[in-house]
């Protein structure tokens, strides 16, 4: 098990899916946890600490680091989990739909990574973890503002991985494939099984492939891995 | 003393602050002199762009602490003026000191120091 003993780790989206089992990892591993999330805590116990606020929103972003100032000493591990999904032909795709993905997919990371990054900077030491998706590679179609939002991923990461350095903070992005959750859900199974159907390594991800490449990224020997993307099953 | 003049010091106090902390991650032979009129931008400055934003980034946390308000210091009325905000730690004391009364004209420092 890897320790993250004495560490506090921020995960977006922490009540479900991914970022519920990357907050419990963490909690597993010893740190304390900040979950941001729209919805209701679904994690308990001393050490976490949850901030309900929606993410599309960049005053409530800031309004919930401002909360954070005197309650925590440190953010150390930051993880951009939280993401939302419309599929559509570009053509019909809501442009409400469109610009809540690139709000809460882009825009959020972008403000969380810079509010954490003024505590990081205190303390000399962080890792910043995007979570991207083979969206960004694959570019399926009905996939183009979301497909784009996760490729904008890797460049935040990587500029900001030059703008942190000098504080030993690295930024990477983690490009996950499918894995069963509830943003999954909203996609045609048939699609999704033919995407896996054609990875190098045919099959769904599991917990423990995302959270070796979160424990890689996140390691104290990691401090020379910045600005890299790390796809998931062969995606490339 | 009145409040306004307590403002201005509480301000300079976190001003000269974030300079401080700047020298202090700096190399001795790169230090920045400190003092009222400091330049901060341009030609006359000492600070390098991140070294500025450095100081930038802990005055806006130290105002948002003290006052428990978020302050931001480089929206688009501060990039835009003639004179920038950022030009030495007087003009950008006299900028804060605007900003803060606008947004919290009576209300003072949350802590005292």
């Amino acid at each position: 098990m890897h320790t993250y003993s004495g560490k506090t780790a921020l995960v977006t989206g922490a009540t479900r899916g991914v970022g519920k089992v990357i907050a419990e990892h963490f909690l597993a591993g010893g740190a304390s946890v900040i979950g941001f999330a729209r919805g209701e805590a679904s994690l308990g116990g001393e050490a976490y600490r949850h901030v309900q606020l929606d993410l599309a929103d960049p005053a409530a972003i800031q309004k919930a680091f401002l909360g954070l100032h005197g309650q925590v000493s440190s953010i150390d591990i930051v993880v951009n989990n939280a993401a939302v999904l419309t599929s559509q032909y570009a053509m019909i795709m809501p442009p409400a739909a469109a610009q809540a993905m690139v709000n809460v997919n882009l825009l959020a990371p972008f403000m969380v990574s810079r509010e954490a990054a003024k505590f990081m900077r205190k303390t000399k030491w962080g890792r910043i973890i995007n979570i991207g998706s083979m969206a960004a590679s694959l570019e399926p179609m009905g996939d183009s503002v979301y497909a784009a939002t996760k490729a904008g991923l890797s460049t935040l990461a990587n500029v900001m991985a030059k703008e942190f350095g000098p504080m030993n903070v690295t930024c990477n992005t983690l490009g996950i494939t499918a894995i069963d959750s509830d943003m999954l859900s909203q996609l045609p199974r048939e699609k999704i099984e033919a995407i896996i159907a054609g990875l190098p390594v045919p099959r769904f991800a599991t917990a423990d492939d995302i959270l070796n490449v979160i424990d890689f990224f996140a390691a104290e020997a990691s401090s020379y891995i910045t600005a890299q993307t790390v796809f998931l099953g062969g995606v490339n | 003393m009145s409040g306004g003049t307590e403002r201005r010091e509480e301000v300079v106090r976190i001003v000269l602050g974030a300079l401080e902390s700047l020298n202090e991650e700096l190399d001795e032979s790169a230090r920045v002199n400190i003092g009222p009129t400091t330049p901060l931008f341009g030609p006359d400055a000492q600070l390098d762009s991140l070294s500025l934003v450095s100081v930038i980034v802990d005055v806006e946390t130290a105002l948002t602490i003290q006052w428990n308000l978020p302050i931001s210091l480089t929206d688009d009325r501060a990039m835009s003026r003639e004179i920038s905000p950022f030009d030495d730690v007087a003009t950008l004391t006299d900028y804060i000191l605007e900003l803060l009364q606008e947004i919290s004209p009576e209300q003072p420092p949350v802590t005292a120091h």
